[in-house]
């Protein structure tokens, strides 16, 4: 229930089978999964993820800015495309159809633009960073901290060893220097924290389970104003020489 | 437990491969070891040069010894160590000591002579302890390969792993020389071409003579097995751990609980809250923790009473206390009543407790013994400290009191601690350590240890 409100795609689509995800990008000669593929994984696993739609063009842009509801942010995609900012292909914020069309139209014409991804605007003031990396030593570790670009500057993270128990994830919140973040904040509840549990234990799996998936970046992950945690934007990334699927 | 390691611990018979008759080199060295602390297996020495050792014979080879011997102890230059290992495990020999240096450490010839050894015991499937080791300690069976002249070993029930000679060489002479605790195993790992931390640890976990581990370690053969191993010990046993170093850069010192920590040993630090192991920092925490583990119980949780002769005291210890995570609670009406009872009415008497008044001029027994009941009878404090005023001046009680009260109140950990004349916190330590009750010559330290106490308690705790 919970999954379908976070994602009305789930309700459309049959459910995403992760290793296809995997197989596909592969066969593709891709190292990583797109951003809308990277949600569409972990969404597989139960971690919420932002209602978003992908668009080839102004019209579905529009049509995908109505079913997720106004306001929404309009974000170039392609296969090519790493530094969306950059190259001033990130819109945020928009009130209606119209605008949606008019930046979509802007937006299209940037060199290595393939799709439009239309995403609703999460609001909430906290952002927190997940993710999975691999040590040649330790094996798959989860990690968690501060998000958004407070990551690079304070790298107030921390790391477990998967598989992690729900207390691992637990001692995890409180291990970081900004735990406080957890609490209530600036009149929004505490962060829901059966599914912080839930996002770290199950990031620990993944590491367990697909031995394709080198990295996962889940940055931000936004604490919705009713405590709810979001992945806004997310990065799969492939083992390199890994195995190719064709 | 496949009683793998056992042999180590409980050899029936030993045989000591380069028995010397001169006294001061390790081949000599380690049969004094043996004999002092009554080992009362079979024991067999060997030598090319054959006569008698310590009246004992002396085999001119390993082939001449008999059949079924359970562990020998290789006492020989590395260049020769590999050989007789080859003909120990001839003879039948499952288990072996390697004592001799000088072979992965040194350089790449010599890590190819440690290359062979590796060999060796994977054709022959036998268990090698070391190289590069002082050996391993079992008092409950009055038995030590140790080749450091330590005599009699102390029998307690704390056990160390160490990846260093340190602990069966000097640290155990200080810890015989200068404690009153006893250890159970110490198992010195070597270069660890075989044996290893997750092995040791799976041994002692199951050990009915061990009830607490300390380890000091500088790297991982294998996390992942250690980490497994790890979760279920520190649920029935408490583990502490000083890790050393970093583990594959090697350069970076330790420095602790920094954000400048290399990235490797975040993850080391992680592993180890997971394996619920609490890590400690400073090499001096190895004997103390050693200590607190031998003489007092887990404290309930980390709710800490102290009672200080001094303000400066009492701000300085209480400041410190939070930094470690102890909380100083308030005290129960009960206790407060007593406490103000023993002192005078214009002092206002709660935790930290300010025993100055009542030790001066009710008496530094009367104040102490009391103040300490008062506090130690309280149910929200978990662990009492008192700072014990020793002068001349101001009188020297009759340590009794101490050990009574720590019978009595035998749930809750008493650490004591001194402020005055030295030769008083000396007489004090003799006393009651014997009896149990820790003391620690400096004012910090106690506070140090409970915290590694009451981090034990809440791993052993946690949640599956």
């Amino acid at each position: 229930m919970n999954a379908e409100q976070e994602n009305p795609r789930c309700r459309t689509k049959k459910m995403t089978d992760p290793m296809n995800l995997i197989k596909e990008t592969l066969a593709r000669g891709q190292s990583a999964l797109s951003e809308y593929d990277s949600k569409r994984f972990l969404s597989s696993f139960g971690i919420p993820v932002i209602r978003e739609g992908i668009a080839p063009d102004a019209e579905s842009a529009a049509a995908e800015a109505l079913k997720i509801g106004f306001p929404v942010v309009l974000k170039v995609t392609g296969r090519n495309l790493f530094h969306k900012t950059e190259v001033g292909g990130v819109v945020l914020n928009l009130r209606g159809e119209e605008e949606v069309k008019e930046e979509s139209g802007r937006l299209l014409k940037i060199q290595g633009c393939e799709a439009l991804l239309v995403q609703e605007m999460v609001k909430g003031d906290r952002e927190l960073v997940c993710g999975l990396t691999r040590d040649a030593q330790f094996g798959p570790c989860v990690m968690f901290g501060l998000g958004g670009i407070l990551t690079e500057l304070l790298g107030d993270v921390v790391f477990r060893i998967a598989p992690l128990t729900p207390w691992d994830a637990q001692e995890m919140m409180e291990e970081i220097r900004a735990r406080k973040i957890i609490e209530p904040f600036r009149g929004e509840p505490a962060v829901d924290m059966d599914i912080l549990v839930q996002i770290l234990v199950a990031l620990g799996e993944i590491g367990l389970q697909y031995g394709d998936v080198l990295e996962i970046d889940i940055n931000p992950l936004k604490i919705r104003s009713n405590g709810k945690p979001v992945s806004v934007d997310a990065l799969v990334v492939l083992k390199a020489g890994g195995p190719v699927y064709r | 437990m496949d009683g793998k390691l056992r042999p180590f611990f409980e050899p029936n018979s030993v045989a000591i491969i380069g028995a010397s008759s001169t006294p001061g080199k390790p081949g000599h060295e380690v049969i004094r070891n043996i004999l002092a602390n009554g080992y009362a297996g079979r024991l067999y020495l060997v030598n090319p040069k054959g006569g008698e050792i310590l009246g004992m014979p002396v085999q001119p080879s390993i082939a001449d010894l008999p059949a079924g011997i359970d562990l020998a102890i290789i006492i020989l230059p590395a260049e020769t160590s590999p050989q007789a290992l080859r003909n120990c495990a001839a003879k039948g020999i499952t288990h072996a000591v390697l004592s001799a240096g000088g072979f992965a450490e040194v350089d790449e010839g010599r890590a190819q002579i440690q290359q062979e050894l590796v060999d060796i015991i994977r054709e022959r499937e036998i268990c090698v302890l070391g190289p590069n080791t002082s050996g391993n300690i079992s008092t409950p069976h009055r038995f030590t390969s140790s080749f450091f002249p330590l005599g009699k070993i102390r029998r307690g029930k704390v056990s160390y792993i160490a990846q260093t000679g340190n602990f069966a060489t000097h640290t155990m002479k200080y810890i015989l020389t200068s404690e009153n605790f006893g250890v159970s195993r110490v198992i010195g790992l070597g270069n660890k071409i075989d044996i290893d931390e997750s092995e040791a640890l799976e041994y002692l976990a199951d050990d009915p003579e061990t009830s607490a581990i300390v380890m000091y370690l500088e790297s991982f053969k294998r996390p992942r097995r250690f980490l497994e191993i790890a979760r279920e010990v520190t649920r029935i046993k408490p583990v502490v751990m000083l890790k050393g170093g970093s583990t594959e850069i090697g350069r970076h010192a330790a420095v602790a609980h920094t954000a400048a920590m290399a990235a490797e040993d975040r993850l080391v630090d992680s592993m180890l809250r997971q394996a619920g192991i609490v890590r400690i920092w400073d090499y001096t925490h190895l004997i103390l923790a050693g200590k607190a583990l031998s003489m007092v119980p887990l404290p309930r949780g980390n709710r800490v009473s102290f009672l200080a002769p001094s303000g400066a005291m009492l701000v300085v210890l209480a400041d410190l206390c939070i930094h470690l995570g102890l909380e100083i609670p308030d005290l129960g009406p009960d206790a407060l009543q007593r406490l103000q009872e023993i002192s005078l009415p214009f002092i206002r008497m709660r935790n930290p407790v300010d025993i100055w008044v009542a030790a001066s001029v009710k008496g530094v027994e009367f104040g102490y013994r009391e103040g300490m009941e008062a506090v130690l009878k309280d149910p929200a404090i978990d662990a009492v400290v008192p700072i014990l005023m020793l002068t001349k001046d101001t009188g020297i009680p009759s340590f009794d009191f101490i050990i009574e009260l720590a019978r009595k109140y035998s749930e809750k950990p008493l650490l004591v601690t001194f402020s005055g004349e030295r030769q008083y916190m000396e007489d004090c330590k003799e006393f009651i350590e014997p009896a149990s009750v820790p003391t620690f010559p400096e004012i910090e330290q106690p506070f140090e240890v409970l915290s590694i106490l009451a981090r034990c308690r809440r791993a052993m705790n946690r949640p599956q």
